[in-house]
């Protein structure tokens, strides 16, 4: 079963002459663990169609399946409960909390779950040490450099252990080396920690990482393209040439 | 030329051999990966070299092996390596072959020059997938020259994508003129004209 599924999914913004349809009609399928960039001019409905599958915005029509589960059949609790446990997103601007620490800010969600703080704390160290900041779990956003509070942010979206990573934009905020850091992390988010990764991004050299990319134009899918990567997808990159011919 | 000068600029340094300048010349470019000299083009250019006075053979070292002819930098050779340094690199934009790919597939029609886009994007993400790994996998403190180089390929890269959406976004307009044709010439000589004053 795929962990994100969308059939025939449309957004319309508006109603009647001033409408304006953002996606129409898109089915996508995520395999648990992938790592999938979503690509395209602005305005083609990369972001909608992320915020659709995160929860945050509800569709004009079609579906949404997250692990199997009808977002639209859900009431707002339940929703709110999907999203916080399985899912976890991360922004162009970081969105940290400016008085708290970058282990209080990366806990913040296991503490509003109701974990101890010194439960939900240790396993957000756990986590900026992974992403590779040990040494900088006491410090404030304004001590820290952009890509830093981005490490930030990202640990903050892996502390409950979701599934599903959703990145809007990710490296957007940040200088080209930080974002490469950025982006390899992530991919290491999905190739060795096993998350599924769905990032939205404009920057080719960062949707370079990902598994695979999907095109987005006008609100439609219009391409995909499978990467390999030692060995990984070279399957489905075969499969996807035959049919092309 | 370029492999030329280099040698050189290795042999400005200090006098070398053969064998020495190839070590060196991979070093300098970051590793055969980079620019793949074979050692017998060094070997045939130092003695043009020589045979130019641009280098000079300035000793026989044999040390239990083989005998090594070492060469150095004459005067001459200097000028033209300072010469070298100084003057720039014309990049070259000809002959780009997925261009020719493009019109053809819009003048013969067997194929859609959309899939002909779509392919060509699905390779350059590939390669700029597999330049950014290996990036991530040099060691900056040691292989400063290789990251040079890959992150001159990925920007090249990054470029060939933002050109292909922009031919992908002009498509249309495309198709809508009338593709390049050769100018219609009359066969044979020229005519002749009255004011031909050639003399022949």
């Amino acid at each position: 079963m795929p962990i994100v599924e969308t059939e025939k999914l449309t957004k319309i913004y508006g109603k009647g002459e001033t409408a304006v349809t953002a996606l129409k009609d898109v089915d996508l399928r995520i395999e648990a663990g992938e790592f999938v960039a979503v690509m395209g001019p602005s305005g083609c409905g990369k972001s909608t169609l992320l915020h659709l599958i995160g929860g945050l915005d509800r569709p004009t029509s079609g579906r949404v399946l997250v692990d199997g589960d009808d977002l639209a059949e859900l009431d707002d609790t339940t929703l709110t409960e999907i999203r916080r446990r399985r899912m976890g997103f991360v922004f162009q601007f970081f969105n940290l909390i400016p008085i708290l620490g970058a282990a209080e800010n990366a806990a913040l969600p296991l503490v509003l779950d109701g974990v101890k703080p010194a439960v939900a704390k240790a396993k957000a160290v756990e986590w900026l040490e992974r992403l590779g900041l040990p040494d900088r779990v006491d410090n404030r956003p304004d001590e820290l450099s952009g890509g830093q509070q981005q490490r930030v942010a990202m640990a903050r979206a892996l502390t409950n252990d979701p599934a599903l990573i959703l990145a809007d934009e990710p490296t957007g905020n940040l200088d080209s080396r930080a974002a490469d850091e950025i982006a390899g992390l992530l991919r290491r988010i999905s190739s060795e920690w096993g998350r599924t990764v769905l990032m939205v991004t404009h920057d080719p050299r960062i949707a370079a990482n990902a598994d695979r990319i999907v095109f987005l134009k006008d609100g439609t899918i219009v391409n995909e393209t499978y990467l390999e990567s030692h060995g990984k997808g070279e399957e489905k990159q075969v499969r996807e040439r035959m049919e092309l011919l | 030329m370029s492999v030329r000068n280099a040698l050189l600029g290795l042999l400005g340094q200090r006098p070398r051999h053969g064998y020495e300048l190839h070590a060196a010349f991979e070093a300098v470019v970051g590793g055969k990966l980079n620019w793949d000299v074979k050692p017998a083009q060094i070997y045939t250019t130092l003695s043009r070299l020589a045979e130019r006075g641009l280098v000079v053979e300035k000793a026989l070292e044999q040390a239990g092996g083989p005998e090594k002819r070492i060469f150095a930098i004459t005067p001459e050779g200097r000028n033209e390596l300072l010469e070298w340094l100084a003057a720039p690199v014309k990049t070259e934009h000809q002959r780009d072959k997925f261009f020719l790919k493009l019109m053809l597939s819009l003048a013969t029609g067997e194929v859609d020059p959309g899939l002909v886009i779509y392919a060509q994007r699905a390779s350059l993400y590939q390669e700029l997938h597999d330049l950014t790994i290996q990036r991530e996998n040099v060691d900056p403190a040691s292989e400063l020259s290789r990251i040079m180089m890959l992150d001159r390929a990925i920007m090249h890269l990054e470029a060939d994508l933002r050109w292909l959406d922009m031919i992908e976004a002009r498509l249309d307009d495309i198709r809508r003129q009338p593709l390049p044709e050769p100018k219609a010439r009359p066969r044979g000589r020229p005519p002749k004209t009255k004011n031909d004053s050639s003399g022949r």
